[in-house]
């Protein structure tokens, strides 16, 4: 896919043909430098922009041709999302902020106990009724894994979630992740600058100026991104 | 609870200031209303009630050419077998000149209004009789009760005096008797006596020589609602007499119906008034929605529609039309309840006719609440403008 913001002078290429597939119950790293466009090509993977040419298929449906409505159903369903910010609606305690896509959804039944098992599980027990501006980054980050993974979707889609924390909290978030993703065979695409944190996983896409490129990043390149 | 009404509810109380502040626009909005009804329909239903308790009663009857020829008592008994009817009295009016001779000095007023009564039957009939401040109504043939604007007139007329009346007779005879002061009459408001002078009806019958006949009956009912029925029935009991007969509302017409325009302003007033809150409603709320741009992209990025942006913004015009309203009547009604229990009156004289008018008060509660759901719906529909991309703002 191809996605190019702005007009004329302005113009930049975010994208540029940048290909790449990710296998159901994967753990996909995307990596490469500030401004590289990674963040871009997660934002067209989870549908939250359009391409400016190509295709995305989600579970074999291609999804450039569905109306907005339809996206929006559809990353309700078959999408959740980590954001490297804020992820948690603030009005909302823990576990409403976990149920929210099930109530979007429409499907409520068992939701409540659903919930509290993934709050259980990314270890926030102790947290669920607080509000979710209450509580560390850390737990937003869990909060927010366990948000994306209610409506058991197709591909969980995280950018740079341990962006904004430590490093020793950074490592327990990739782990749960590693472990969550193992555990239901659940597909993960994370942006990440933490390349090394994640050791060993199934997938490594570097992008550079656009493109994509299978496997790791040169090492000189490693450097340059930090 | 439905996720969309949770989230309009917590994300305007949890911005106090903001709902704070659109609550108190539309509460501002409907208590002026309020106010602007007690005072100045209060003003207006005074107004009617002391023309009504003073001069026209619930319906008045006169005669469509002159004078009513038919005997005073056969018509009082005909109204009088009515159950609704409380009471009616004749009465007769003219124009007189009076003089008086006060400390040597004699004062002369001319068109003075002159009103002839029947003493036994217009105390029942009518409330004029309580507005005497001094002395008493007229009781006898010779005795004269003046307003206190007119009595001021004369140079200070009081109980116990002694004034020269001139009235001209139906063939253009002047006719002059002497009168004693029985009262002066003082009206809070006005609406009374207060520039008129009060008979006996047979003296002033004498008078201008028209023995027998009447100038209007003043009917009061003890249900003023059947007003229009008892006219028509009596309009239909005497086809062939000529008589004229109003309710309230059409012979004080003319007097009322600049206030009525005046009213209808102060009403466009308090609409505006109202227009104001809605513009304050789609401030607060535009700065509601700018301040969660970041939480309403998280909220379409899990699968929110534009749809359910839409709703829950016009969620909280909803919140805020219904507290408001709530707050806002209960203001009023509490400002309407002082008002009447403290029978405020208008420039402290003329008491005000408090009333809770029940079909405007909830007319103005629910235009209130659809309007703060109008005012709504521009900020609501930015909101579905946000994209889901928004969720990753890094600033
Ligand atoms: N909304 C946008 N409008 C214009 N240019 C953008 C926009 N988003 C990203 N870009 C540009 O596209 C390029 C890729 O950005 P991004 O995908 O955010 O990179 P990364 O996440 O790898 O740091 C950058 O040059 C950036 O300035
Ligand atoms: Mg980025």
């Amino acid at each position: 896919m191809t996605k190019v913001y702005g007009e004329g002078e302005n113009k930049v290429k975010a994208l540029d043909d940048a290909t790449l597939s990710v296998e159901q119950g994967e753990i996909a790293l995307i990596v490469g430098s500030s401004g590289s466009g990674k963040s871009t090509l997660l934002n067209m993977i989870g549908l939250l922009d359009r391409p400016t040419s190509g295709k995305i298929y989600i579970d074999g449906i291609d999804t450039t041709t569905l109306d907005d409505n339809k996206i929006s159903s559809f990353r309700n369903k078959k999408l959740g999302f980590i954001f490297q910010f804020s992820n948690l609606l603030t009005d909302l305690t823990v576990l409403e902020n976990v149920l929210l896509p099930r109530q979007i959804a429409g499907t409520n039944n068992n939701a409540e106990k659903e919930a509290r098992d993934l709050l259980k599980a990314v270890g926030l027990e102790d947290q669920m009724n607080k509000r979710a501006n209450k509580i560390s980054g850390g737990q937003a980050q869990r909060a927010a894994i366990a948000r994306g993974l209610i409506n058991k979707p197709s591909i969980v889609l995280a950018d740079e979630p341990t962006g904004n924390l430590d490093s020793v909290t950074s490592n327990t978030i990739v782990q749960l992740m590693k472990s969550m993703a193992k555990k239901l065979n659940q597909t993960f695409v994370i942006v990440t600058h933490d390349r090394q944190h994640f050791g060993d996983v199934d997938k490594v896409i570097t992008i550079k100026d656009g493109k994509a490129f299978s496997g790791d990043m040169p090492s000189e390149m490693e450097v340059l991104a930090k | 609870m439905e996720y969309r009404l949770r989230l309009a509810k917590r994300m305007l109380f949890n911005k106090k200031g903001s709902l704070i502040g659109a609550v108190l626009a539309v509460t501002i909005g409907i208590l002026v209303i309020h106010v602007n009804f007690v005072i100045f329909q209060g003003l207006f239903d005074a107004i009617v009630r002391d023309i009504s308790n003073y001069r026209n009663g619930d319906i008045l009857v006169t005669d469509e050419a002159d004078y009513i020829d038919k005997s005073d008592l056969s018509v009082v008994s005909w109204f009088e077998r009515i159950p609704y009817v409380e009471a009616a009295t004749p009465r007769l009016s003219s124009t007189a000149e009076m003089n008086m001779t006060k400390n040597g000095k004699l004062i002369e007023e001319t068109r003075v209004p002159i009103v002839g009564i029947d003493p036994f039957r217009d105390i029942k009939a009518s409330t004029v009789h309580e507005t005497i401040a001094d002395g008493s109504y007229v009781f006898s043939r010779n005795s004269i009760v003046l307003g206190s604007n007119v009595a001021r007139d004369l140079g200070g007329a009081e109980v116990g005096d002694s004034v020269k009346v001139l009235v001209v007779d139906r063939f253009g005879q002047d006719e002059v008797r002497r009168f004693t002061v029985s009262g002066i009459a003082k009206s809070p408001g006005g609406q009374g006596f207060d520039y008129t002078a009060v008979i006996h009806i047979d003296t002033l019958r004498d008078m201008m020589s028209r023995h027998g006949e009447t100038g209007s009956f003043m009917v009061k009912l003890n249900d003023p609602t059947k007003a229009f029925e008892v006219k028509e029935f009596f309009l239909r009991s005497f086809p062939n007499d000529d008589f004229l007969a109003e309710t309230i509302e059409e012979s004080a017409e003319e007097q009322l119906a600049g206030f009525r325009s005046g009213i209808a302003m102060i009403n466009m007033i308090g609409y505006f008034g109202m227009m104001s809150s809605a513009f304050a409603i789609v401030t607060i709320q535009m700065m509601l929605v700018n301040g969660k741009t970041r939480e309403i992209g998280v909220m379409r990025s899990i699968g929110a529609k534009r749809k359910d942006i839409l709703i829950i913004f016009i969620f909280q015009g909803m919140i805020i039309g219904a507290i408001g309203a709530g707050v806002g009547t209960a203001a009023g009604l509490g400002y309407t309840f002082y008002a009447k229990e403290t029978k405020m009156s208008f420039n402290n004289s003329l008491p005000l006719e408090v009333s809770y008018n029940w079909e405007k008060i909830i007319q103005t509660a629910l235009t209130s609440f659809i309007l703060a759901i109008i005012a709504s719906l521009y900020p609501s529909y930015r909101a579905t403008k946000l994209l889901p991309v928004e969720a990753m703002r890094t600033v």
